[in-house]
């Protein structure tokens, strides 16, 4: 058996976060229901990237689950709503307090019908807020979070602040702290029999990211300002053009610098540098003198091969890889993070799996993502025999 | 058994660290925010650097304080024999260990997963590393910047047409230290269900690229690679972030052609909406930059604030980019109580970061940052069951201190 093996989760979904929280429960054996509107079905469906026209973010979210097709707002819908939620472990959403409203079933009366019934609920900015932010993008709670106000890292103030990577940072982010709370929550059900109600704030999840520096300032250590800049390091670190794309190089301690002299042969221009410059004395004219060596050196240079001396040395080099590259990296096939899924349209294709290798209950996918209510004889006859 | 009791679903939990800088330490922060017992070993020869960096006093160091609330400190060095028998003791009193150590130093020590799992066969061990535990390229380290250039997602991030310029510097630890949470639960679970402990190898560059599955996605299917795009999405226009009044910025999400009407309407940008053109979410893409020019125009004579008041209730998605300065003020996470406060070792308040999620018979968070060594009697006496005999024998011989 897997880790969740048994456990039953309802998934009504409208954003990429609970979708994804839903994910991450069935790559470990949850039993996964998800509940879409029949005509249309999730909106994931419809969102790119496309292939064979089908949505791959559609077929990345949702393998290993079922599919039902369900009226939500009919009267026959909510009956049977109303039956699956006396039957799960959990259910995932991501709507606002108003929806649960028009339903007249809150998360209390949910709990209350079954206590046994952990209910997590994902919004931009909590559930107490829910209805006045649910129009809010990942756009615009990134930008709500203090990510998009600094980034990139050395703004040029004339230029916009960014999105960040990708339209599903924030969604993806949210999911993982929801998934993190179910599972702890499953666990504590296991000795005392009672499920929870847990509000995750998109927000709060994105500025607890930044605790290292939000901390500090909140509790007076740092100093807040407007500055887009205020998030940085001084330093050299950046991504730098080489010969065939693009390194990231770190450079923060004095062995850094030895490193980088070795490598370099001990070049004129590095005599002028303290040994500690790095952490005592790091001014900017230091580090664009720096980065002007550093930058022209680097155009000579083949990302991979500068990459592996580097870190044989001890510098810190990595290349900077596209999307394309994560499947040749032989460090990605020896941990076999790419897993082929046969999709009835998409074909057999490499998915992304997880970061974490488990030796006793390893995240699976087991099959492809649904066709929308092709669960529907498998969990709506019996409900409706039952009514 | 003593435990340190403060109620949520992790409670009864015991969980020891031998973690460094931030992606480990958050791992920890994680579950103790779910009620687990967390306690970092240190020892002063081998010290987290955010102990020290910017000050003298190791115990009030503001970067290691924000990161490490609600844990314990017991101080052992680990470079004694006598030292790695107590760590060794205390792990085998554990739950959890996660560890986030270089590559290697772990079995160097004698606390490699198999030699840990031989006196705890139920231990759940969290290994942590750049590139995981094992592989070709498992030797390589790095900090944060490396784990997201790794991973396709720096190359995601900047301008269209320019080089990359990745996250902010500050992202990708707490995201990798979020999966190895995630990780250390689901093995909970699978433990009190089976009574079966396991090894979890997390990678912080595949952690990386989880952020960006469905751009893996369009690789696999289409074969396309994911560039800088500025602050464009596939499926909205306008997708962006535009200049406000005394340099201000407002991020504006038009999600549907719907929107796109109440858009218009609300901005009363009557050439906008005259541009039947534009109506659709292909003819917006289509002529993109040009929006993007008008709304600026639009957007730049005004405050922030007023473009939300406007946008919000016409029902589109809007907010502004907060700074610092908003941040510590936003009336959004002090309303939720994400801004809490605790107590610290000399009993002063201290205001910290709580946990992202609110929900019902949640843990208390009531403690700062531990100092050094804050809890070696708690830790030596009532749980490794050591006399204060004993324990001034370790501290005269230098194991403790």
């Amino acid at each position: 058996m897997s880790a969740l093996t048994n456990i039953k989760v309802l998934e009504i979904a409208t954003t990429v976060s609970a979708e994804y929280c839903g994910k991450l429960l069935a790559d470990f054996g949850a039993e996964v229901i998800k509940c879409e509107a029949p005509d249309g079905g999730s909106p994931t469906r419809s969102l790119p990237p496309f292939a064979a026209g089908e949505s791959g973010l559609f077929a990345y979210l949702n393998t290993n689950k079922h599919s039902i097709g369900v009226a939500l707002d009919a009267d026959a819908g909510r009956a049977i709503l109303v039956s699956l939620l006396a039957k799960v472990d959990v259910l995932v959403c991501d709507q606002a307090a108003a929806w649960f409203e028009a339903l007249a079933l809150t998360p209390e009366q949910m709990l209350a019908a079954n206590p046994k019934l952990s209910v997590c609920v994902i919004t931009p900015m909590g559930f107490e807020q829910s209805n006045e932010y649910a129009q809010l993008e990942d756009l615009n709670v990134l930008h709500a979070s203090g990510w998009g106000y600094h980034t990139p890292s050395a703004a040029d103030p004339a230029k916009p602040p960014l999105k960040g990577p990708g339209p599903h940072l924030v969604s993806y982010e949210s999911g993982l702290d929801a998934a993190l709370c179910i599972t702890a929550a499953l666990f504590e059900r296991e000795a005392s029999g009672l499920g929870r109600f847990i509000d995750i704030s998109k927000q709060a999840v994105m500025a607890s990211r930044t605790d290292y520096v939000l901390g500090q300032m909140i509790a007076g250590d740092m100093n807040v300002s407007n500055d887009r800049r205020a998030y940085d390091l001084a330093g050299p670190a950046d991504i730098y053009p080489c010969a065939d794309g693009f390194i990231y190089i770190w450079m923060s301690a004095p062995t850094h610098w030895q490193a980088l002299a070795t490598m370099l042969g001990a070049p004129a221009w590095m005599a002028d540098f303290p040994e500690n410059w790095l952490e005592r004395e790091c001014t900017p004219e230091r580090v664009a003198v720096c980065r002007q060596h550093i930058g022209e050196w680097l155009l000579s240079q083949k990302k991979e091969s500068v990459a592996e001396t580097a870190q044989k040395l001890g510098l810190i080099v990595v290349p900077v890889n596209n999307t394309g590259d994560l499947l040749h990296c032989p460090q990605y096939q020896f941990r076999e993070y790419f897993k082929t899924v046969d999709h009835p349209h998409l074909g057999a294709v490499s998915y992304p799996t997880v970061p974490y290798k488990m030796s006793l209950t390893p995240a699976a996918l087991n099959t492809p993502a649904p066709a929308l209510g092709q669960d529907n004889s498998r969990y709506l006859a019996q409900v409706e025999a039952e009514a | 058994m003593s435990m340190k009791m403060r109620g949520g679903p992790l409670a009864g939990v015991r969980v020891v660290e031998l973690t460094k800088v931030w992606a480990g330490p958050y791992t920890g922060k994680q579950l103790a925010f779910l009620g687990a017992e967390v306690m970092r070993v240190e020892s002063l020869g081998s010290l987290d650097v955010t102990r020290f960096y910017g000050v003298d006093d190791i115990n009030k160091a503001p970067g290691f304080r924000a990161v490490n609330p609600q844990k314990m400190s017991v101080q052992i060095d680990s470079k004694t024999e006598r030292g790695v028998e107590l760590l060794i003791d205390l792990i085998k009193a554990a739950d959890i260990f996660i560890e986030n150590l270089r590559p290697g130093a772990v079995d160097r020590m004698g606390i490699g997963y198999e030699q840990i799992k031989a006196i705890n066969p139920n231990i759940i061990y969290v290994s942590m590393g750049m590139y995981g535990a094992e592989g070709p390229l498992a030797y390589q380290t790095g900090y944060a910047p490396c784990f997201a250039a790794l991973s396709g997602l720096s190359a995601m991030v900047g301008y269209e047409g320019e080089a990359p310029t990745g996250m902010n510097i500050r992202y990708a630890d707490s995201t990798f230290g979020t999966a190895a949470a995630f990780a250390a639960s689901v093995a909970l679970l699978h433990r009190r269900r089976t009574g079966q402990g396991q090894f979890i190898d997390v990678s912080a560059v595949e952690a990386m690229t989880s952020m960006i599955g469905d751009t893996v996605m369009d690789y696999t299917l289409n074969q396309r690679v994911g560039v800088c795009d500025g602050n464009k999405h596939p499926g909205m226009a306008p997708h962006g972030v535009y200049p406000c009044r005394d340099d201000e910025w407002v991020s504006i999400a038009v999600a549907s052609d719907e929107k796109w009407q109440a858009f218009v309407a609300a901005t009363g940008l009557t050439a906008l909406a005259n541009n039947a053109e534009l109506a659709t979410l292909a003819g917006r893409k289509a002529q993109e930059e040009a929006l993007n020019s008008a709304i600026a125009d639009w957007s730049q004579s005004q405050s922030a604030e007023e473009i939300v008041g406007c946008l919000m209730a016409a029902g589109i998605g809007v907010h502004k980019s907060l700074s610092s300065l908003d941040l510590i003020a936003d009336a959004n996470l002090w309303g939720r109580g994400f801004y809490q406060e605790v107590e610290d070792a000399e009993g002063n308040a201290r205001s910290i970061l709580g946990p992202a999620w609110k929900m019902t018979r949640p843990a208390a968070v009531v403690d700062d940052a531990p100092a050094l060594g804050q809890h070696n009697q708690y830790v030596l006496g009532e749980i490794l069951g050591l006399s204060e005999a004993e324990q001034a024998q370790l501290v005269a011989d230098g194991v403790i201190r």
